[in-house]
């Protein structure tokens, strides 16, 4: 996908890792945006606070072991506006989730994509707003 | 006029997101006429309360085709001078600081430790503003850190020497129907978008507010920081009324998580 935020001229070195999100606080160069991840499994706790909602998931792995991943959604400010609330996901639904890892830490990613076990998009919703 | 209604799935009674904002200009479908003259207060000075959001479409900068990480906000919160041409006119001071602040990333950046959102940066942020305008003082308020900031309409000057703060001293002055606000007395080390433009305690900041219409609010920013820039300039950020729905609290230290991912 072409990003329009490439096009812009901004200085060199300072380019896709100052990507920056519409509910961001920060730059996301502790994630590796190219990079993908893909996971299904069951909430086990969400987080519904600012700057970011995070929501955990356990993902049973190859080995059978079960991995607890942290998955980072935008604001809850953002979320709500898009109209979503607390309690659109609970603990204990099962979901799959993709995102971008974070570079540094294992079991931990951005969410680019959370879908129910119906396969149905969630989180999707778009601000209502006036534009001229 | 370009209208865009969501398709967001409304959920009844979340707050007072949908609640209609009264006493405001409507179309006969009930949206609101953005194209409706800019309401005037009893003195008959153009009057720029409301909630104001950069005026960019919804669904802006999606990643993915799902949209989680939805990208809404003004193109100039990555760059000022976006839309200036040649850019900003940056000092060599300036452009070494760009290089430090660059560096990693731009993880430095003192909004991703949840600092204040300083203006004029913070009318480019991803959170809205409600400006509150009485006879002598227009308040500013902000969602990120429940910020405010306050600009002075009562004729006293601009401090001298004050202490430099994130917000600076504000005061402002009629020029026919603009609002032409001077702003001095800001910190040495904030940034004025995600490069990591400097502005600096010498800087002489002005705004000058324009609201050509009930939907639109126009905002000059001019900054004269002889040492961050080898001229003065200005840019222009459009901002767009936001009604039927309210302010929400955005506190960024609650679960601030991002910083300790930086490094291992």
């Amino acid at each position: 996908m072409t990003h329009r935020l490439f096009r812009l001229p901004v200085l060199a070195g300072i380019c896709l890792a100052l990507a920056p999100a519409a509910w961001a606080h920060h730059s996301q160069s502790e994630y590796d945006l190219k990079g993908k991840v893909e996971v299904e499994g069951t909430v086990t706790k969400v987080e519904w606070k600012s700057p970011h909602a995070w929501v955990y998931v356990d993902v049973t792995d190859d080995k059978g072991q079960t991995v607890n991943w942290s998955f980072e959604l935008p604001s809850p400010v953002t979320l709500m506006r898009r109209g979503w609330t607390r309690d659109s996901l609970k603990p204990g639904d099962r979901i799959s989730v993709a995102g971008a890892p974070a570079r540094n830490f294992p079991a931990i990613a951005i969410a680019n994509s959370i879908r129910d076990s119906t396969g149905k998009p969630l989180f999707t919703g778009t601000t209502k707003t006036y534009e001229q | 006029m370009l209208l865009v209604w969501a398709s967001t799935p409304v959920v009844a009674g979340a707050q007072w997101l949908n609640y209609p904002t009264p006493g405001i200009p409507r179309l006969a479908t009930g949206a609101p006429d953005l194209k409706a003259p800019a309401p005037r207060t009893p003195d008959g000075k153009p009057d720029f309360s409301g909630m104001w959001f950069a005026n960019v479409p919804s669904k802006d900068y999606c990643r993915e085709k799902d949209c989680i990480q939805e990208e809404r906000m003004a193109r100039e919160q990555i760059n000022l001078g976006l839309n200036l041409k040649g850019g900003l006119p940056y000092t060599e001071w300036s452009r070494e600081q760009m290089k430090i602040r660059g560096a990693n990333g731009g993880r430095e950046d003192p909004h991703s430790y949840c600092m204040p959102p300083n203006f004029p940066r913070a009318w480019t942020l991803p959170q809205h503003s409600r400006i509150v305008q009485t006879p002598g003082m227009l308040v500013i308020l902000h969602e990120f850190n429940a910020a405010y900031r306050e600009v002075y309409l009562d004729g006293r000057p601009l401090p001298v020497n004050p202490n430099p703060t994130w917000n600076g001293y504000s005061t402002g002055h009629w020029e026919g129907d603009t609002l032409v606000i001077e702003t001095n007395g800001i910190r040495d080390d904030m940034w004025l978008d995600i490069q990591g433009s400097p502005v600096t305690e010498s800087a002489r900041i002005t705004e000058r507010l324009k609201r050509p219409n009930f939907g639109l609010m126009q905002v000059e920013i001019a900054v004269n920081d002889p040492k961050a820039y080898t001229r003065p300039w200005s840019v222009t950020i459009e901002m767009a009324i936001q009604v039927d729905t309210q302010m929400l609290e955005e506190i960024c230290l609650d679960n601030e998580r991002d910083t300790k991912l930086y490094k291992k």
